[in-house]
């Protein structure tokens, strides 16, 4: 940062960026670039004049960037680019103009406060963009306004009382605009409602900070006195926001009315429990189903012919059951949540790209284990901002075409035989099937002369380097394809289909498992050793016949199978132990399929198929090629769950041990 | 067997280097006798089946499953590369819980547990210095009883130290 004698230039500059930043708070439509980028030439200037070349070349730039963007999307992104340039600006300013670093936090040092303030918290940001999102659609709800409210006032205070300055500041400004509101001497606006929200992203930053261990903790983010003076220019001059808010509104604010708005403002009873208790509950409960089982099968307790014994051996058997199937259901959350985050991202990205899209929403109390939740957040919000961006088109192309200038996508989740289908679905334009099938051949993906189907052709999207965006636009293509969207997908043993109708639209159908912490899992035994196979990726087991099993090069082993010649792993080669049987025609083959290659694991004996609670092997273990876990197998012991891809992929270096 | 009482896991929060009086327990290796804290000491279990993981050092001998958890089990002979012994009936696993952040509990192979003992700052006395090159961090010291010496072992440094073999000089 430059140093600067002057504060008077220092802090003419800062009110010169402070008065730019205030153009910021303007509705949409009042959104001039160039105007903006006069200001700043001028901005340049005077710190020319003044001796600070460094601000004066980047406000320079920044006005060139502005003046020279070709084909803005919307005067949306003229706002975020300004807002960037005055950040940047910001930070060249010169240092007497800056406040002195605040005091060291104290209380915010205690690590059991910060818990408890980042969990608070998140729940009050939660509510807070839930309610913003309703009044969204539904300005005049005042219930909405009221929880709004008392949000942002316990952040505040609980802010305040650890230190944070940043938060603390700004959400007393957001209280009194929705004070004012409340009392109805004012009235919210979209934009004042994008306010509110980003406010909210704001505090989310500090959250996300807070949440790490102080150790290891970032820098806390800057008091941001731009968002703090935006509140602020609302609250005191609502009118001249407000009057120009409605030419805005009446296009837009049935283009968002979502069904939310009808949704009730329930606080259900909850009993907050840490997750690690939950954890070991359900840890506990397997033990005693183990347990419960082997007294069943005790060779000493003679069941048989003893009535009443086998009576009450099969009611505990029935409660265990039903202990174990409650304490699983706890770690279920509804999708609800992810939805919300859907709606947030569809509202911000609609108006990025000037399209009117609404949301609906189906099955939102389908409960889905919490860790699955959090990991479809990012694949959805990827195929969601596909739609937006590709599938989506423009109100005017829409209703040329005779469609609702409003754009649906439909997010819909249910259940369907031990999973939990999902389907993100728009009424745009469908998949361009010969714009996908020109790109899939120039980059090699299909033969020039293939036939496909449709469905071959829309799903080759998935395949690693696809990426129909013919520019990489800051949205749909940050160098994430829709590859590493079914690559996440897959890691959740789940699926991902895309299915299309030219000019009525596209659907994604992800399909997931209810819960991540248990597999259906085929054991097998390799010497003393049990281990336990997914059974989604098990396609046969067979004991090979003599001859069906040759070699190659005097090395590698494959087995006819079929018709095909399928590589052949011995598992005690793999894993360097002692087996029973080092003949194939007194072992078992077990035929698997992993990323596309099928291969045969050779091992001892078929003990059988069992579902599985998956358990970590912790720190120690965590880089063993072949093994994804372990698990409590009926006897009480731990048997190692394989993992496919990394079995086959190490498969030769074993044998050159 | 002797069972031991697990500490509450608030009262863990003292580091080990704090203060060495306290309460330890003490276990066979070979011929030498040492000791850890009572309170890194969650539980002693008897021997059980322990399943091999494969790729993995050969003092780490494998998993076992503590009531519903699967925890690490580590050969202490192998690590302080004392000669192997077969397991018998009073080989047993002293489950400690380490202080380091994301570590859970681990299990320790001893040839066998012998008490628990309080011994007062008096009774230790600092690692003698075996020469230059040879660091001892996960020593805490030697206590000297009526029945002979016994090292005090700071857990947590023994299964971070990679290389041991300063101790193995020391037991011959």
């Amino acid at each position: 940062m430059a140093t600067q004698p002057n504060p008077g230039i220092a802090d003419e500059l800062a009110r010169r960026l402070d008065e730019l930043a205030l153009e910021l708070t303007l509705p949409t439509n009042a959104a001039d670039p160039d105007r903006w980028a006069a200001s700043l030439t001028a901005l340049a200037r005077y710190a020319e004049s003044s001796g600070c070349g460094d601000l004066a070349a980047a406000a320079d730039s920044a006005a060139d960037a502005l003046r020279n963007a070709p084909e803005w999307v919307a005067a949306e992104e003229a706002r975020l680019e300004l807002a960037q340039a005055i950040e940047k600006l910001r930070a060249e300013l010169p240092s007497s103009s800056c406040e002195p670093e605040s005091n060291a936090f104290n209380l915010a040092d205690d690590p059991e406060l910060i818990r408890d303030f980042v969990a608070e918290c998140r729940e009050h940001l939660l509510a807070i963009e839930q309610h913003a999102l309703v009044l969204d659609g539904d300005a005049g709800n005042l219930e909405a306004i009221h929880s709004l409210f008392r949000s942002f006032h316990t952040i505040k205070g609980l802010a305040g009382f650890l230190g944070f300055e940043a938060i603390q500041g700004l959400s007393h400004e957001v209280e009194t605009l929705l004070d004012l509101a409340r009392n109805s001497k004012l009235s919210l606006s979209r934009h004042a409602i994008d306010i509110v929200l980003e406010c909210k992203d704001y505090i989310s930053r500090w959250i996300t900070v807070l949440e790490a261990p102080a150790e290891s903790r970032l820098a806390y983010p800057a008091p941001d006195e731009r968002l703090i003076a935006r509140v602020q220019a609302i609250a005191t001059n609502p009118g001249s926001v407000a009057a120009q808010a409605p030419a805005v509104e009446a296009t837009q604010s049935n283009a968002e009315a979502t069904p939310d708005s009808g949704r009730q403002l329930v606080a259900a009873r909850f009993v907050k429990v840490d997750t690690e208790k939950l954890d070991y509950l359900v840890d506990m409960v397997g033990e005693m189903v183990i347990a419960q089982s082997m007294v069943r099968h005790d060779p000493d307790l003679k069941v048989e012919g003893n009535g009443r014994l086998e009576r009450n051996l099969a009611q505990l058997a029935r409660m265990t059951d039903e202990v174990q199937r409650t304490a699983m259901a706890m770690r279920m959350v509804p999708v609800s949540g992810l939805f919300q985050k859907m709606v947030r991202l569809v509202r911000d990205l609609s108006r990025k790209f000037g399209k009117q899209i609404r949301v609906e929403t189906e099955g939102d109390d389908v409960e889905l284990d919490r860790n699955i939740v959090e990991e479809l957040a990012d694949p959805m919000m990827h195929m969601i901002r596909n739609a937006a961006d590709h599938g989506i088109e423009t109100p005017a192309e829409r209703a040329a075409s005779g469609k609702d200038p409003t754009a649906v996508v439909f997010l819909r989740a249910h259940h369907s035989a031990g999973y939990i289908e999902i389907e993100v679905s728009d009424d745009g334009r469908g998949v361009n099937r010969q714009k996908v099938l020109a790109r899939a051949r120039e980059r090699g993906l299909v033969a020039p002369n293939a036939q496909l189907s449709d469905a071959e052709c829309d799903n080759l999207i998935f395949q690693p380097g696809f990426s129909t965006a013919e520019k990489v636009s800051e949205v749909s293509g940050r160098g994430v394809g829709m590859d590493v969207v079914r690559k996440q997908i897959q890691k959740l043993r789940g699926s991902v289909e895309l299915t299309s109708v030219t000019g009525k639209g596209a659907t994604f159908s992800l399909r997931v498992p209810l819960t991540l912490a248990i597999i259906d899992g085929l054991v097998v035994e390799t010497g003393s050793e049990r281990y336990i196979l997914p059974l989604t990726s098990v396609k046969e087991l067979f004991r090979p016949t003599a001859g069906q099993v040759s070699t190659v090069e005097g090395k590698a082993e494959v087995a006819s199978v079929r018709d095909r010649l399928l590589p052949v792993m011995r598992l005690y080669e793999r894993f360097g132990i002692q087996p029973r049987t080092t003949d194939p025609t007194t072992a078992v083959f077990v035929t698997a399929e992993s990323d596309g290659n099928t291969f045969c694991i050779m091992v001892d004996e078929l003990i059988g198929k069992q579902e599985v609670v998956i358990k970590t092997l912790g720190n120690a273990f965590r880089n063993v090629s072949g093994v994804a876990g372990g698990a409590i197998l009926g006897d009480g012991r731990v048997g190692l769950i394989l993992d496919l891809p990394t079995l086959f992929a190490g498969r030769h270096q074993c044998r050159a041990r | 067997m002797n069972v031991t009482t697990k500490a509450a896991p608030s009262t863990r929060k003292t580091t080990s280097t704090d203060t060495r009086a306290g309460k330890y327990l003490s276990f066979h290796l070979a011929s030498e006798e040492y000791a850890i804290q009572v309170i890194k000491v969650r539980e002693i279990v008897k021997l059980q089946h322990i399943t091999t993981v494969p790729e993995t050092p050969p003092e780490l001998k494998g998993v076992i499953n503590l009531r519903g958890k699967v925890i690490p089990v580590i050969d202490l002979r192998l690590r302080f590369a004392l000669p192997t012994k077969e397991y018998d009936q009073l080989t047993c696993i002293v489950v400690v819980e380490l202080s380091r952040s994301g570590c859970g509990p681990m299990g320790l192979i001893v040839d066998n547990v012998n008490e628990v003992m309080m011994l007062q700052e008096s009774d230790i006395q600092d690692t003698p210095n075996f020469g230059i090159g040879v660091e001892t961090p996960y020593l805490l010291g030697m206590a000297k009883m009526e029945d002979g010496v016994k090292i005090l072992l700071d857990i947590d440094e023994v299964l971070a130290t990679a290389d041991l073999s300063a101790l193995t000089a020391l037991a011959s």
